[in-house]
């Protein structure tokens, strides 16, 4: 808000609004340091806040599989970009670390199973077969793990549709 | 902003929210539920639950106590480095409650494909594509036979004891399956899984093995070429057994008028046969490349007695075959069982070793009914009649139930196959004891035991060869054939269903069936030989064969065919005009050793020059006639699978080079046909027909070789044309063998059957028996391993020994020093 001096006390005096139009020029106050992947503008979570809710949501699809909760990548999918909203990450950072999450969280599994000898080279190569892909071993894998990031971004999607005007603008 | 803006903005904002939430719905659907044939991947593929389950399965059991709870008293088992197993129980029952868990653990998707496959649920596990086979099977009535069989069976008995044990043990398995949610992969991807194991499966899949051995389209075909070549040609080219004549109280009455002048003409080939001293021609697609054979005496280096067996049944992955040893009080016993079935058909005990052949008979018999009112009514026995109407649901994956009825006439089930629509009397549909009689065979210690063990079993017709362990060997025909009241129809024909033709009982499968000790110390059954005395070219001429000669005979690739036609195509060469490939070509054949090895020249240019040679002789009589091909490519095309006409070809090639097959009714036809005559030479006169016909097959041959392979004889190897193939059971190619370059043909005792690519032939090989006195030997060798999980070591480990005619030590009772063992508790 700013005042005309000369006739302050009288109708019209005081301007609402008009910034930098009188008084003594104001100089922009240095931009804050800012990772540029977290540069946001409603952005309020920390970087490690959001790696660590990453993490969760690895540790969450992967130990659900031992259930068999095959749709726990889409459900923590939708979390992600309900948390996005909050949170504020650009998309462009939040779908590929989504994705990851989502891969990891199914690939993990396989991984300890492997170093625990389970022999899940023989059945990615019997799933490759059976569903009709080429490629041997290596498609069951991507198979698996594309089912996962699948589920993942499409719970992403569905999260940020959802949400994001009414929690943005509750934490704004 | 303005309003319309933020119209707008409202509009983009509840549209990306409906469509994100479809597309999640369709997602989770889809990968949740399947759509279609499209598998629910989702839960197929989650880790943990889903497919990567089956990767425990797959792992070298350890050992380690399970609790099964069907078992009165503990169980042993205990497996070699390549999984055979040996069983050691207490009771009976027991060994085989743990027969039953151990196939299951092992065999469970293929025991539950073949039982799906029986009962006509196929559609339930692959979709759609199901559906004909599951409709082909209600209508035959394995699943009607097999609960008729378990309703009538006492339950007190020996084969309702051990079917209900086998399957007590199968359920504790998918028991312990359901609670760990450790399927084989194709459950895991179909979302389908198997209902607990009942004695009917067993008995279905029993009923699918006489289908596989005994169902037949014979009759069909014989119709087809009686309807297009006419019934002379065809009786005097296939010669089919139910026209043969025989005795009053054989298997089939003939009728006085049209079957005595089909047994003429029968007669006349066999006394034509008999001049010129060759094999008569045999019945259409009669022939099987089964065999199993004995030998005692001066035949045996040692002088006891050593018994071989290689059933032909389709080569898959995995094998048609589990090996196993039950060890029980009062049962000790070692062999080839089928998964589903608590009963060892191929295999030997302490006293007695035993394997099995198909043996032609007439299992089958078509009726053309005679119908009114588009078909609703039929005439049988002077009056028109209702069917007996079946209706069935068949659960199809991916779809809606589909419902379809059936009629039952008088005879048997109308189906339709071969392009013929009848009802058809089939023995297999009648239920046997088959169960009962492994029972008792795998308890039996001498020829009079076995053969009496074997006194009931009805179905499928096979001839059971013995060996035991004080030097004797016999063989024994088993099974019962119908006996027919003929009224104006032809037994190799299909019959009239008007009731004069009917069925009146049954009757033995073969007269004079068992064979004990015969002077030529040999027996054998199946393949180029007979049962009983009948020696056949490979068996002759050894003396003190051994186990190591036994593998050398079965994996012999010496095409007999060869051994007496070659040197008539080399002389009927000699003073033709040939090109210089065709020269060097002769040549190899002339230094070819007659064994079909995939690394000789000689076999490939001798077999193409025998499939050529075939149809240069033959198509122009198929062609002229408009022989219906379609209706049933394996009996009725001219080709080296037709062992009717290879006898034919082969007997008139040896000595008759005149006969009248080799003029073609229309020689304007041969002449513009695909394999048009060489043109004849000046001298045509000195060279028969018969010389003529080879050297325009030989060229043909040489020219297709050349064409192929190059110009050079010496690189075209048997193995480029021709290979060998083992299928994945699930028809995914990447989990079979092969195809892989391979020896043999559909005449060698190796036998590989099919054109180009085989995938029937032995489907295990199996030596057993007493060379010398207290000395057993028992080897076995399948293609394949003992697990079904293709990510198993024991998948695939025995694959490599088979091709390479390797086999490896039965597993016996005890497993004594074994790896591996399971200690299995109540």
């Amino acid at each position: 808000m700013t005042a005309e001096f000369r006739r302050l006390g009288k109708r019209g005096a005081y301007r609402l609004g008009q910034l930098r139009a009188q008084g003594v020029r104001q100089s922009r106050p240095p931009r804050p340091l800012r990772p540029r992947f977290a540069r946001h503008r409603w952005y309020r979570w920390s970087t490690s806040t959001w790696l660590l809710a990453l993490l969760a949501g690895v540790v969450v699809i992967a130990a659900t599989t031992v259930v068999g909760w095959w749709f726990m990548p889409f459900v923590v999918g939708v979390g992600a970009g309900f948390a996005n909203r909050i949170g504020g990450w650009p998309w462009r950072v939040a779908v590929p670390a989504v994705a990851v999450m989502a891969a990891v969280g199914w690939a993990a599994p396989l991984w300890i199973g492997v170093l625990r000898g389970l022999p899940f080279g023989g059945v990615a190569r019997v799933i490759a077969a059976l569903t009709g892909l080429p490629g041997g071993a290596a498609a069951g894998v991507v198979l698996t793990v594309l089912i996962a990031v699948v589920q993942a971004m499409t719970g992403y999607w569905l999260g940020r549709a959802l949400t994001p005007r009414l929690a943005g603008d509750l934490f704004r | 902003m303005s309003a319309d803006s933020r119209r707008l903005r409202q509009l983009i904002y509840v549209g990306n929210g409906v469509a994100a939430l479809a597309v999640s719905a369709c997602l989770l659907t889809v990968l949740g539920a399947g759509l279609g044939r499209f598998p629910a991947l989702g839960r197929a593929l989650v880790p943990g639950r889903g497919a990567w389950t089956s990767a425990a399965g797959a792992r070298l059991p350890d050992s380690q106590t399970l609790t099964v709870a069907g078992l009165a008293e503990p169980v042993q088992v205990s497996f070699t480095v390549q999984g055979l197993a040996s069983i050691t129980a207490q009771t009976d029952d027991d060994a085989y409650t743990a027969l039953g868990y151990v196939q299951a653990e092992f065999r469970l998707a293929q025991m539950d494909l073949e039982r799906r496959v029986a009962e006509g649920r196929l559609a339930q596990l692959i979709g759609r594509s199901g559906v004909p086979s599951d409709e082909f099977e209600l209508r035959l009535g394995l699943l009607r036979t097999a609960q008729q069989e378990w309703a009538a069976m006492p339950t007190g008995s020996p084969a309702a004891q051990a079917l209900l044990a086998y399957a007590a043990g199968v359920n504790d398995y998918l028991a312990r399956a359901r609670a760990t949610g450790q399927w084989p992969v194709a459950f895991s991807l179909a979302h389908v899984y198997p209902p607990d194991w009942t004695p009917v499966d067993s008995l279905a899949v029993q009923g699918e093995l006489t289908q596989e051995l005994g169902f037949s389209t014979t009759p069909l075909d014989y119709l087809a070429l009686e309807q297009s070549l006419g019934a002379r040609r065809t009786l005097l080219w296939f010669a089919p057994e139910a026209a043969d004549a025989e005795p009053a109280d054989s298997i089939t009455a003939l009728p006085a008028g049209s079957a005595s002048a089909a047994a003429a003409i029968l007669a006349e080939a066999r006394a034509e046969s008999g001049a010129l001293g060759i094999a008569p021609a045999a019945e259409i697609a009669s022939a099987t490349a089964s065999t199993a054979w004995a030998v005692n005496g001066a035949k045996v280096a040692g002088g006891g007695a050593l018994l071989a067996g290689d059933p032909d049944l389709p080569q898959t992955m995995p094998s048609a075959w589990y090996q196993v040893a039950l060890t029980a009080p009062g049962l000790a016993v070692s062999g080839l069982t089928v998964p589903g079935l608590p009963a060892i058909l191929i295999g030997h005990n302490a006293s007695i070793a035993w394997s099995f052949a198909p043996q032609a008979g007439e299992d089958t018999l078509y009726y053309d009914e005679q119908t009114r009112q588009h078909g609703r009514d039929y005439l049988w026995r002077g009056e028109w009649r209702r069917p007996r109407v079946l209706r069935y649901a068949i659960p199809v994956r991916g779809g809606p139930t589909r419902q379809f009825s059936m009629w039952l006439a008088p005879q048997g089930p109308v189906l339709t196959t071969a392009g013929q629509t009848m009802s058809v009397y089939w023995t297999g549909a009648l239920g046997s004891p088959d169960i009962a009689a492994m029972l008792g065979v795998a308890k039996a210690s001498s020829f009079s035991e076995f053969a009496s063990a074997l006194a009931g079993w009805q179905s499928p017709d096979l001839s059971f060869v013995y060996a035991d362990d004080h030097g004797n060997i016999g063989s024994v025909t088993a099974g019962q054939d119908p006996r027919l009241s003929l009224g104006q129809g032809q037994a190799w024909l299909p019959l009239p269903g008007t009731g004069a033709d009917d069925v009146s009982g049954l009757v033995p499968a073969a007269t004079g069936s068992a064979v004990y000790d015969p002077a030529s110390d040999v027996v054998v059954a199946g393949g180029a030989g007979a049962v009983g005395n009948a020696v056949p070219g490979y068996l002759s001429g050894h003396s003190a064969m051994s186990p190591a000669s036994f593998a050398a005979l079965e994996d012999d690739a010496a095409d007999p065919i060869a051994a007496v036609v070659l040197p008539k195509l080399l002389a009927a060469l000699r003073g033709a005009r040939l090109t210089s490939e065709q020269r060097m070509a002769a040549g190899a054949l002339a230094s070819w050793d007659g064994q079909m090895t995939a690394s000789s020249s000689g076999a490939s240019i001798w077999w193409l020059f025998w499939s050529s040679y075939l149809t240069t002789v033959f198509q122009p009589w198929w062609s002229a006639a408009r022989v219906p091909v379609s209706l049933d490519p394996y009996g009725l095309s001219v080709g080296a699978s037709q062992p009717s006409l290879d006898a034919d070809l082969a007997a008139w090639t040896v000595g008759d080079q005149q006969n009248a097959a080799f003029s073609p009714p229309r020689p304007s036809l041969a002449a513009a046909g695909r394999f048009a005559r060489s043109p004849r030479p000046a001298a045509a006169a000195a060279v028969s027909p018969a010389a003529m016909d080879m050297r325009a097959a030989f060229g043909q041959a040489v020219n297709l070789l050349a064409a192929w392979m190059g110009d050079n004889p010496a690189g075209w190897q048997f193995g480029k044309l021709h290979t060998a193939q083992s299928p994945s059971l699930t028809g995914a190619t990447a989990l079979g063998w092969g195809p892989a370059p391979a020896g043999g043909d559909d005449s060698t005792v190796n036998a590989a059957v099919g054109w180009l690519n085989s995938q029937l032939g032995p489907s295990a090989r199996v030596i057993a028996g007493w060379p010398t006195a207290g000395q057993a030997i028992a080897e076995v060798s399948y293609p394949g391993g003992q697990s079904e999980n293709p990510a198993s070591p024991w998948y695939d480990d025995q694959t490599a020994g088979w091709w390479a005619g390797d086999y490896l030590p039965m597993s016996w009772a005890g497993g004594a020093g074994a790896p591996i063992a399971w200690e299995l508790q109540p």
